[in-house]
């Protein structure tokens, strides 16, 4: 295609300031081209800074390095030629539906009856007819994401930013609604060309999308662009669409839950921060499978989790050696088949040797011992911060707590702020004696 | 569930570490401390006559309409104040930085102690009429009223949703279209709640400010509270009585007019759909729903509106053009970082400077008392520190069990709810005389009597919060204790106790607050003619007052602060922080 660059994002990265001092880097050198008449869709895993990208597109938030450029020129404010549809509707609750497609008029200069019949023709391509003078709260979630739709289309905008528009709608309302945007795409008279998507869903992007960027974490890079050609209308359950489907689940397992790398055994790896019980959870429906064994989209599907959670709880298992990936197929493993058979006291203990093998709680667990035993929160979660900078601190620290405590492996005391290692006492007394 | 009527959090102060932007807000408010005083020494204002106050029943309603329109008046001021002051907290984390500590020293300082310097500050601009003293009464009321608003929108502005802003930018909204139609309504709720507050607050001193004695001179403004403290020095028991009536009918007015309409109204600006609550409902704004009138009123309102501005247009044009080169060019230069850093510099290195001008008036001021006047203060401090905790620990002894039930049954919490407003705001000063009369009678003196006035001040905010608190536990975990069959002390001590408790500091926080304010005017009391006063911070400020003795006042002040403000960082929050770790109902 030779189409014009209209949004153009060159070495971009942003950074983050967290309440607790940390800084966390969202996205690093990230460089991406969006032309007119395209359906770009940004997928990957949550914290992966696709979001982000779409509020620099949208002149939201300024770059920290690398600039963005609107049709060759760089950014500097909002973007007038865009508009934005947002995951939690961010209607105003105090205006009628009519008042809040309304909202972006005045400031473009549309006043009296062109902007009535701006909103009027808006109310009507989303079929909101009727509804004109509603209020948001007595409208389904369905309804208030037409207003947000109706909204952004009203001040008929050269590129149309989504960022997880169907994101808060249950499954059927999204379906309708999906469909409908791509057909105002291919409506010329609704005059939107250019769409950004940013999406959790591997069939949305497939289904929307003319080319589908991949990101990866910790911090936010592009991994892979897949350009999608099939034909509109498509259709889903059509083999290419498909196969289509299958190929970026391959390339987002392969980002998700990348091969071990060989060399380094030592390297400290974060804990992924699921809970314990879904870790278990995860065992148990493997064990309902034949050769407890199946690809980490279809048991994403099965649990109904997404694959981003899913694939944290499948890292998180394999770190335990409780399953294998190969590919996209997660296998539960002997061990994984002797734990589950275990009763729950053996099954602490089998954890908690494993536990004390994965490199972090070894890491932490030596650092207790060195310090007699018990340590303060605060040294815990300083350590985790330089080790891990892409990771809120925080919120590791209690996974790391919740797994030790239920290996019984540590303990944890919220009011004094200190972290000890179980057992420690009666090991230091054996060796005095 | 949740009570309509109860505000869940009752301006809690926002309680933090002592840091050095404290000492710098310390020392300015001591500068400014200072200032007034001896503002007040250099303006000896011309004696004018005071006003007549005149007890006959059918002044009465005149009375109670001054005071009311300056208690309105005031309040218009505080909203002013708390947009400005809220939106400048929450957009510049500099500002944040010196505005924060501000608040919440001036919301825990007895403000009562600028009095005399106001009053005669505003006097000698205004020598011959009542405009300074009428201007100095409604800035004492505004200094009442205006924090915890301020508070509360740069609550809702730091709380409001990041969509919602974004929404706006993407629209091309200029930052005063979001102001009044993002901002503002999302606060709404909260500035009414807390105007609604702020009112009953206002009152508390209404008799000392519109009545007020200077060394040998006396300033009085008509209302219904210098209407009260002549009915008091007469001894006149109906006169007396009609004022406390004419306060309460006027209480009652003014929320059933003025307060539960606009809470109904401004259900309209909820920003989170869950509505569990039963919608509180007003016949007033009923009426004014149905009446066509309003509605015509408003169309010709916005006709007018609209005509008006096109009349302007013209008149615009030139400061339209204009108006963008002379911002732009502070703008540009502010783009650069380095003159950014300078002016930030400038802007700290001038409040140094202000807060080290201020302390130093303060020393020079203080200085002035010599040793046996400093023994006399720690004594007095400490007399009344210990009643004020004791008025703490009965209030909480009476007003946790009564909160506890009440806040239990909805139905009982909503029969009462408007009754304990009504008695909450009524100002318990005006009771003082009164009260200590009957005290003589069984033989108490002031010296414990103080203990119960301040109780009297203090006690509602710990009443609101227990009940409110309770109110607001899940029914589940009330049913799971059912269920069990605990038995009622169990139930107390394992749900309704360790649930109030986060709401009960918060309550101390504030009561204790009232309790010190209170003790300005309870330790030191004037009724039928005679002069009753005990040793205390509290008096030792009346008297050197009316004894127009400034380094003592000043002194006494100072101390007054010094020992609130630490008290709030020392004991307060780390109570406040230990409490709502523990006991939060959030798992």
């Amino acid at each position: 295609m030779t189409n014009t660059v209209l949004l153009e994002a060159q070495h971009v990265s942003q950074r983050f300031k967290l309440p607790n001092g940390q800084n966390l880097e969202a996205l690093r050198d990230v460089s991406l081209a969006v032309s007119e008449h395209e359906v770009v869709a940004l997928v990957g895993p949550s914290g992966c800074g696709k979001s982000t990208l779409l509020r620099l597109f949208a002149g939201l938030a300024r770059p920290a390095d690398g600039t963005v450029l609107y049709r060759g020129r760089r950014l500097d404010g909002v973007l007038g030629a865009a508009a934005m549809v947002f995951q939690s509707f961010a209607l105003l609750p105090w205006l009628t539906v009519t008042e809040n497609v309304a909202m972006g008029l005045e400031a473009r200069g549309v006043f009296g009856p062109a902007r009535r019949d701006a909103v009027a023709r808006a109310v009507n391509l989303v079929g909101l007819d009727g509804f004109e003078q509603a209020y948001p709260k007595e409208l389904s979630g369905g309804m208030k994401q037409r207003v947000g739709f109706a909204r952004a289309l009203a001040v008929a905008p050269e590129i149309l930013l989504m960022d997880e528009p169907f994101g808060a709608l249950d499954p059927l309302t999204a379906e309708n609604l999906r469909s409908q945007v791509v057909d105002l795409w291919r409506d010329p008279a609704a005059g939107v060309n250019t769409l950004v998507i940013v999406t959790h869903s591997v069939e949305e992007a497939v289904f929307l999308a003319g080319r589908i960027v991949v990101f990866g974490s910790n911090p936010g890079h592009v991994r892979e662009e897949l350009v999608n050609s099939l034909p509109y209308p498509r259709i889903e359950r059509s083999p290419d669409f498909e196969q289509m489907v299958d190929r970026l689940h391959a390339i987002l397992t392969a980002t998700l839950l990348p091969e071990a790398a060989p060399a380094a055994p030592q390297r400290l790896v974060p804990f992924p921060r699921v809970h314990v019980s879904e870790a278990t959870g995860l065992l148990d429906h493997l064990l309902t499978r034949p050769d407890g064994k199946g690809p980490v989209f279809e048991l994403a599907e099965d649990l109904g989790v997404d694959y981003d959670r899913m694939s944290a709880v499948v890292r998180a298992a394999e770190q335990l050696g409780w399953v294998t990936t190969p590919g996209e197929i997660v296998q539960l493993t002997q061990g994984g088949r002797e734990v589950m058979a275990m009763d729950d006291a053996a099954r602490k203990d089998a954890s908690r040797a494993r536990l004390a093998k994965q490199p972090l709680f070894a890491r932490l667990v030596a650092m207790l011992k060195e310090n007699e035993g018990s340590v303060e929160d605060e040294e815990v979660l300083a350590d985790l911060t330089i080790y891990f900078p892409f990771i809120p601190a925080e919120s590791l620290f209690a996974t790391l707590i919740e797994w030790g405590r239920y290996a019984e492996l540590l303990d944890h005391n919220a009011g004094a702020g200190r972290i000890s290692l179980l057992g420690w006492e009666s090991t230091a007394e054996m060796r005095t004696e | 569930m949740k009570l309509p009527g109860f505000p869940t959090t009752l301006a809690p102060p926002g309680l933090r570490r002592l840091g050095l932007a404290d000492i710098a807000v310390l020392c300015l408010l001591g500068g400014v401390i200072a200032t007034v005083i001896s503002f007040a020494r250099e303006f000896e204002a011309p004696f004018s006559q005071a006003v007549r106050i005149d007890l006959s029943p059918a002044a009465l309603p005149r009375y109670t309409l001054y005071s009311l329109s300056r208690g309105v008046f005031a309040l218009m001021i505080s909203y002013l104040f708390a947009l400005g002051f809220g939106w400048t907290a929450a957009k510049s984390r500099a500002a944040e930085r010196l505005l924060l500590p501000l608040l919440d020293i001036l919301q825990s300082i007895p403000v009562l102690g600028f009095l005399p310097g106001l009053v005669l500050g505003l006097m000698s601009l205004f020598p011959t009429r009542n405009v300074g003293l009428e201007l100095a009464a409604i800035l004492m009321i505004f200094t009442a009223q205006a924090w915890n608003l301020a508070l509360s929108f740069y609550n809702s502005l730091k709380g409001l949703p990041d969509p919602l802003r974004d929404a706006c930018k993407v629209a091309g909204w200029p930052p005063r279209r979001t102001f009044w139609q993002l901002e503002v309504p999302a606060a709404a709720q909260g500035l009414v709640w807390n105007g609604m507050l702020s009112m009953a607050g206002g009152w508390f001193f209404l008799m000392v400010n519109e009545a007020f004695r200077l060394g040998d001179r006396d300033y009085r403004l008509p209302g219904i509270g210098s209407y009260m403290s002549v009915a008091l020095d007469q001894g006149n028991v109906p006169a007396m009585a009609l004022a406390v009536l004419a306060m309460v009918v006027m209480i009652v007015c003014v929320d059933q007019v003025l307060w539960r309409p606009l809470v109904v109204w401004v259900e309209k600006f909820r920003l989170d759909d869950t509505a569990g609550a039963p919608a509180p409902s007003s016949w007033v704004l009923e009426f004014l729903r149905r009446a066509r009138l309003p509605r015509r009123a408003a169309v010709l309102q916005r006709r007018a509106y609209r005509s008006a501005r096109r009349a302007a247009r013209s008149i615009e044009a030139p400061f339209k053009s204009v108006g963008p080169v002379i911002l732009r060019g502070p703008l540009i230069a502010f783009e650069r970082a380095i003159a950014r850093k300078l002016g930030a510099g400038l802007a700290v290195a001038a409040i140094a400077a202000a807060a080290v001008a201020g302390a130093w008036r303060l020393w020079l001021l203080i200085t002035q008392l010599g040793l046996a006047d400093w023994g006399q203060l720690l004594v007095a401090a400490l007399l009344t520190f210990a009643r004020v905790m004791s008025a703490v620990l009965l209030s909480t002894i009476w007003t946790v069990p009564a909160g506890v039930i009440i806040g239990r049954s909805p139905r009982l919490a909503r029969a009462l709810q408007p009754v304990i407003q009504v008695v909450a705001s009524f100002p318990a000063p005006m009771l003082f005389p009164i009260v200590i009369l009957l005290f003589e009678r069984i033989g108490v003196g002031l010296g414990l009597g103080a203990v119960a006035l301040m109780v009297l001040s203090g006690q509602w905010y710990i009443l609101f919060n227990v009940i409110s608190a309770v109110a607001n536990i899940p029914e589940q975990l009330k049913e799971a204790t059912t269920l069990f069959r605990l038995p009622w002390l169990a139930r107390w001590r394992s749900l309704y106790l360790p649930a109030a408790f986060p709401a009960l500091v918060t309550g101390w926080v504030t009561a204790a607050g009232g309790a010190w304010n209170g003790s300005i005017v309870a330790e030191y009391i004037e009724a039928g003619g005679t002069l009753r006063q005990t040793q205390g911070l509290g008096s030792l400020i009346s008297e050197a007052t009316a004894h127009a003795n400034f380094p003592l006042l000043a002194g006494g002040i100072a101390l007054m602060s010094l020992i609130v403000v630490g008290w709030n960082r020392m004991v307060w929050r780390p109570l406040l922080q230990w409490a709502q770790n523990r006991f939060s109902l959030e798992t």
